[in-house]
């Protein structure tokens, strides 16, 4: 299955693509192929220019210990081992990645470090030692592009936002990266909206659609506040009439009087 | 996909005591879905949302999503798991 974003994860779902790619997907495609032909380009210029930009070896070093740190954890749970037991990899490795960071600050590498060793210890079940951690990070770090996903996860696993909702509100006004401001909003409102504070959620996903207008985050936001306005249990559901693959015309004025299984998915 | 087997139990439960299913497919392939559905034998209306508009008009974000509908068609529920399905269309029914 694809694993198109960090959230998805979260969600748990088979897939989980955001609407704006959704439709850019074909566009995507033909990038893609671009691509492939622009890093062919790049190979047989680098291999004439040795000046080139090296590989981050730091980057393979941190992404070695990530991938050592999911393989002992999956032979500690097959061995029937619980995550949030005190001799699990995830902690010792949560360790491991933190003192990484403590020991080269503000590379790439670290950024990286810094979200897995989060992320280790959402999944050891020390929430409190992860936002005790989380609250060290500075917030115009680059990790937290990803690390506010870790934060995402551990909100829903233990069904409390507040924390979620603090650090994404300190985000959205002080992060220095745009990428990483709109994604703060976002996650306000999604995480407000979790919670059933709606007038909180509309407001973030208002400033959205003000603050970065014709982005796919404003997109996404405008279809959430459309969805909190209109496909609300008890309200009419949205009328399409359509063509199945069969050539059939259908509807769902057609079938009232009959409870609806409404499934949206995909081959892929 | 995976929850077809699934799907396919509760349709032959259900379809012959008021519940209708509708599968909208967010395939990019015509080809690819018309194959999955005749190799699944998947019996119930599939439509493609080749536009996006049924994405956009129920603001799907991920698949697979569920939206159940009452004898009304209002939403019952959205987003709701494959496993509380079989229990919430009983639910309905009996209103």
């Amino acid at each position: 299955m694809k694993n198109l974003n960090a959230a998805r994860q979260i969600v748990g779902r088979e897939s989980l693509t955001r609407r704006g790619e959704m439709k850019r997907k074909t566009i995507a495609q033909l990038f893609g192929t671009l691509l492939g032909l622009m890093f062919l380009v790049t190979l047989t210029a680098r291999a004439q220019n040795t000046s080139a930009k090296p590989d981050d070896p730091e980057m393979d070093r941190v992404q070695a210990m990530v991938r050592q740190a999911k393989q002992e954890s999956e032979q500690f749970s097959k061995s029937g081992s619980k995550a949030s037991e005190p001799d699990s990899p995830n902690l010792k490795w949560a360790a491991t990645l933190w003192e990484y960071r403590n020991q080269h600050p503000g590379t790439a590498a670290t950024a990286i470090a810094t979200t897995e060793a989060l992320r280790l210890l959402v999944r050891a079940d020390r929430i409190g030692e992860m936002q005790t951690k989380a609250d060290t990070v500075k917030l115009d770090e680059a990790a937290w592009k990803r690390a506010i996903y870790v934060l995402m996860e551990a909100a829903a696993k233990k069904k409390d936002y507040n924390y979620l909702i603090s650090k994404s509100q300190a985000l959205s006004q002080t992060a220095v990266d745009p990428e990483i401001k709109v994604l703060a909003h976002m996650t306000l409102g999604d995480a407000y909206w979790k919670k059933g504070d709606i007038v909180q959620a509309r407001a973030a996903f208002e400033a959205v659609v003000a603050q970065y207008p014709k982005t796919p985050s404003a997109e996404e936001a405008q279809g959430n506040l459309m969805e909190m306005e209109l496909l609300n249990p008890g309200q009419p559901a949205p009328q399409f009439a359509r063509t199945t693959i069969k050539g059939d015309p259908i509807s769902l004025a057609g079938f009232k009087g009959k409870v609806v299984v409404l499934k949206f998915w995909g081959t892929y | 996909m995976g929850e077809v087997p699934l799907l396919k139990e509760l349709y032959a439960q259900y379809k012959d005591r008021g519940v209708a299913f509708i599968g909208i497919s967010l395939d990019e392939d015509q080809k690819k879905l018309d194959e999955m559905v005749a190799s699944k034998d998947i019996s119930w209306p599939q439509v493609r949302d080749a536009d996006g508009s049924l994405v956009t008009l129920f603001n799907i974000k991920g698949t697979p999503t569920y939206y159940l509908l009452d004898r009304d068609g209002k939403i019952a529920a959205k987003s709701i798991p494959i496993d509380k399905l079989s229990s919430a269309i009983t639910d309905l029914l009996k209103k």
